[in-house]
C-alpha cells in the first residue's frame, strides 16, 4: 500500500515544484519523482513522517501551491519542517540530480596515513613550530 | 524483587568512563557487573554510502534523546536551559555519537582558580593525568601528531593523523598567513587498522554510525573483550536507584531490567558512569551523597558555535572524517583584555552530505527555495568548511540537572529536567572567536561567511553535576571519586569535573575514569564494604 493517497501526492508535487523548480539547468522536484517513487523511497527510510506528513498536506489541500508554501513558510500551518526535509530529502536522493551535480555520493576512500606526515616534510607546520610554546605551564612545574 | 549474588562491582554505564573502569577492574581480577540502560547500537540503520543516509540519521542517530526516542533514552525537560542536552544511552555511551574529536585539556585548565582566579583548581594536575591520557590513547585508537606547541611533550598517539585534504590545506595555510596556531586534527579514529577497527573511508558520518567501524567507542573498542574477560555487561537495565545499608554504605543497585522486572545487583562498590545528567539522576533518586547540596549543581554543556564558509573552488568537502582536519589553540589562554577569562578551541571540518547544507537551520534560518536552490546547492556542495568553536564554561550553582515531578521513563524512574543560563563571560567570548573566526575564512578566501553564535542543540558535553574536590562541604566526591558521604560509591564519569575546560571532553572522561579506578583497585585492601 502506498504511504500517501494520489490527492495528497498530487498536493505535494505542487508544493514541491515551487520549493525546487526546474531551473539553472537542474530538473524540478516532480521530474525526479518527489511526489512519486522517491517519496516512496523516503518513506520507508522514514516511516515516522508519513503522519506528520499527510497533516500538513491535508491542512492545505484545498490552497494553490503559492498559496500552501507562502502560508506553509509563514509559519501560518505547522509543519514546514516536515515537507522541507521530505521534498528536499526525495530530491537530493535522486541519481539524475546527484549525476547534474557531479556529486558522487559518499564514496568510500581510506585514508592515506603518510598524508600529514608529508605535509610535515613540506614544512607546513613549520612557523607553529618555530614559535614555540604557547601553554601556560602547571604553576610550580618545570615543563618546558 | 529479585536479588543477585553480591559481585565486587557494579557498574552504571557503558560509555567511555563505565568501560575504561571495567577494563580496570576486571584486569586486577574484580568480578564485574555493568549495568547499561540502551541497547546495542544498531548499526543496520548506519546508512553511510546509501541515498537515505542522511534521512535515516536524523532520526535514529539524532543527538537529542527527546527527538530519537530510543528504548534507553529518558525525558529531559530542557524548556528551561539555553542549550539541548544530548547524549546516546546506550551500549558505548555517548562515543558512539560524538565526532571522535580526542583532545587533551591543557595544564591551565586544571589551575583555573590559581592562573585566572575563577571557579576552582582541579584536585590533580596536567602532569598527574600524562599517564592516563597516553594508556587511554592507546585504547582508544587515536589518531594525531606528537608535538604540538600548545601542549607540553607526549607520547606520541598510536596512530598518524587523519589527512588535511584540501578543506584542512586551505585552513592551514590560511592560519600561518596570519601567524595563529593549528596542529593536524587529534581524533578517535582510526587511520590503519588497529585492533577491532579498521582505517577510516572518510564518509563524513562519524556521528551517525561510522559504516566501516574507524570510529572508537566502547562498543568496539572494548566491550567485545570485557565481555569475554569475564566482564557482565546488561543491557536495557534502567537502574533506579542505589540500595542504602543501615551502616552508611551501599549495597548495590536496584534495576528494573528489559522485562520489567525490578532487580537488586549487591556489590562490594558501585561506581556511576552515567554522565552529567543520568548520574546525578540517580543520586538524587536515591537522596544519597547530597550532603553538600551539590549534587546536580554547576552544569556545565559549553556553549557551542561555527563558522561556516563557502568558497569558489571546489574542495571536495563532502569527502573526509568529521573528525576534525586540525585545531587552533592560538586564542585559548586567558588575555583579560579581551574582555572574559578562558578561553575557546577551534576545529576545522568538512561540511559533508548535501541535505543538511540546505535545510533551514544553520546555513540559514530561511532555507533557499524557488530557483534559488539550486544556486544555492550548487554554491555549497563540496564546496565549503565549517570552523566550530567550544567556549569554556565556567561552573555556576544555579546551572543544574533536578529530577523533573511530571515525567517517568518507560520503567517508571523519574525524568529530569536542566536549568541552565549562559554567563556573560561565554558570550563575550563566542563573540571574540567568531569575530576572529571571521578573519580565517577571508584569509582562506571565503566568499560567503555565515556565523552562528550559541547554538542550542549542541549539549554534547555534559559535565560537573557531581563535583570532585577534598572538601567534603564544597564537593560530593573526593579527588579519586569516592563519595565523600558514602566510602564505597563511587563517581568517574565527566560529573566529577571542577571545570570544563573549552575542549571536547572524551579524553579527559576517559583518562580521569582509568585514573580513579586505578586508585580504587590500588585502594582495594582498605576498602570498607558491606558486611
Amino acid at each position: 500500500m502506498r504511504a500517501l493517497d494520489p490527492r495528497l501526492r498530487a498536493v505535494l508535487g505542487g508544493i514541491a515544484d515551487q520549493l525546487i523548480p526546474a531551473a539553472h539547468g537542474m530538473p524540478s522536484a516532480t521530474e525526479v519523482g518527489v511526489a512519486d517513487t522517491l517519496l516512496d523511497d523516503v518513506v520507508r527510510a522514514r516511516p515516522d513522517l508519513v503522519a506528520p506528513l499527510a497533516d500538513v498536506l491535508t491542512a492545505v489541500a484545498d490552497d494553490d501551491p503559492v498559496s500552501a508554501v507562502a502560508r506553509l513558510r509563514s509559519g501560518a500551518v505547522a509543519g514546514f519542517d516536515v515537507v522541507a526535509l521530505v521534498v528536499a530529502g526525495g530530491y537530493l536522493m535522486s541519481p539524475r540530480v546527484k549525476a547534474a551535480l557531479g556529486y558522487p555520493g559518499q564514496e568510500p576512500k581510506i585514508v592515506d596515513p603518510d598524508d600529514v606526515v608529508r605535509t610535515v616534510h613540506d614544512g607546513l607546520l613549520d612557523p607553529v613550530v618555530a614559535r614555540g610554546p604557547i601553554y601556560r605551564p602547571t604553576p610550580g612545574t618545570e615543563v618546558r | 524483587m529479585r536479588d543477585a549474588d553480591r559481585i565486587d562491582a557494579v557498574v552504571v554505564g557503558s560509555g567511555p568512563s563505565g568501560a575504561v573502569t571495567a577494563r580496570r577492574l576486571v584486569d586486577a581480577g574484580m568480578s564485574v557487573v555493568c549495568l547499561e540502560q540502551g541497547g546495542w547500537p544498531d548499526y543496520s540503520t548506519a546508512r553511510a554510502g546509501f541515498p537515505d543516509f542522511e534521512l535515516v540519521a536524523r532520526k535514529h542517530w539524532d543527538w537529542d534523546p527527546n527527538t530519537r526516542r530510543a528504548p534507553g533514552d529518558y525525558p529531559i525537560d530542557d524548556r528551561g536551559s539555553d542549550i539541548t542536552a544530548l547524549m546516546f544511552n546506550g551500549v558505548g555511551g555517548s562515543a558512539v555519537m560524538y565526532a571522535a574529536h580526542w583532545e587533551r585539556f591543557l595544564p591551565s585548565d586544571f589551575r583555573v582558580r590559581t592562573l585566572d582566579g575563577v571557579a576552582d583548581d582541579w584536585p590533580v594536575t596536567y602532569e598527574d593525568m600524562a599517564p592516563y591520557y597516553d594508556e587511554v590513547e592507546r585504547q582508544f585508537a587515536v589518531s594525531g601528531l606528537e608535538g604540538d606547541p600548545a601542549l607540553p611533550p607526549s607520547t606520541p598517539p598510536p596512530l598518524p593523523p587523519v589527512p588535511l585534504n584540501k578543506v584542512g590545506r586551505r585552513g592551514a595555510e590560511a592560519l600561518n598567513r596570519l601567524g595563529w596556531h593549528w596542529w593536524p586534527g587529534s581524533n578517535a579514529i582510526a587511520t590503519r587498522d588497529y585492533g577491532r577497527l579498521h582505517a577510516c573511508a572518510q564518509s563524513t558520518a562519524c556521528p551517525f554510525g561510522c559504516p566501516v567501524g574507524a570510529k572508537a567507542s566502547p562498543d568496539r573498542t572494548h566491550w567485545p573483550d570485557l565481555i569475554a574477560d569475564g566482564v557482565r555487561l546488561i543491557t536495557r537495565a534502567r537502574v533506579r536507584e542505589l540500595v542504602p545499608t543501615a551502616s552508611g554504605l551501599v549495597d548495590g543497585v536496584v534495576y528494573v531490567d528489559e522485562a520489567g522486572v525490578e532487580r537488586i545487583q549487591r556489590a562490594q562498590v558501585v561506581i556511576l558512569c552515567a554522565n552529567a545528567l543520568g548520574t546525578p539522576r540517580i543520586l538524587l533518586n536515591s537522596g544519597l551523597a547530597n550532603s553538600s547540596g551539590l549534587v546536580g549543581r554547576r552544569l556545565m554543556m559549553h556553549p557551542f558555535g561555527n563558522a561556516i564558509g563557502i568558497f569558489d573552488e571546489d574542495l571536495e568537502s563532502w569527502r573526509g572524517p568529521l573528525g576534525q582536519h586540525l585545531y587552533s589553540l592560538q586564542f585559548y589562554e586567558t588575555d583579560t583584555s579581551r574582555g572574559f577569562v578562558r578561553g575557546a578551541k577551534w576545529n576545522l571540518l568538512p561540511s559533508g552530505a548535501p541535505l543538511s547544507i540546505m535545510l533551514p537551520g544553520l546555513w540559514g534560518a530561511e532555507g533557499h527555495w524557488g530557483p534559488d536552490f539550486h544556486l544555492a546547492l550548487r554554491s555549497r556542495l563540496g564546496r565549503s568548511a565549517i570552523w566550530t568553536v567550544i567556549c569554556e564554561d565556567l561552573p555556576d550553582d544555579d546551572n543544574r540537572v533536578v529530577l523533573d515531578p511530571d515525567t517517568v521513563d518507560d520503567s517508571g524512574v523519574p525524568g529530569v529536567r536542566i536549568e541552565y543560563r549562559t554567563s556573560d563571560n561565554a558570550r563575550a567570548m563566542m563573540a571574540f572567536h567568531l569575530a576572529r573566526l571571521e578573519e580565517v575564512l577571508r584569509e582562506m578566501g571565503a566568499k560567503e561567511i555565515i556565523l552562528n553564535g550559541h547554538i542550542r542543540a549542541s549539549g554534547w558535553h555534559l559535565m560537573g553535576t557531581a563535583v570532585m574536590g577534598p572538601d567534603p562541604a564544597t564537593s560530593v566526591v573526593d579527588p579519586v571519586g569516592r563519595a565523600h558521604d558514602v566510602p564505597n560509591l563511587f563517581v568517574f564519569d565527566g560529573s566529577t569535573f571542577p571545570t570544563s575546560s573549552g575542549v571536547n571532553p572524551s579524553a579527559t572522561i576517559a583518562a580521569n575514569a582509568l585514573r580513579c579506578a586505578d586508585a580504587l583497585v590500588k585502594a582495594r585492601a582498605e576498602q570498607v564494604v558491606p558486611a
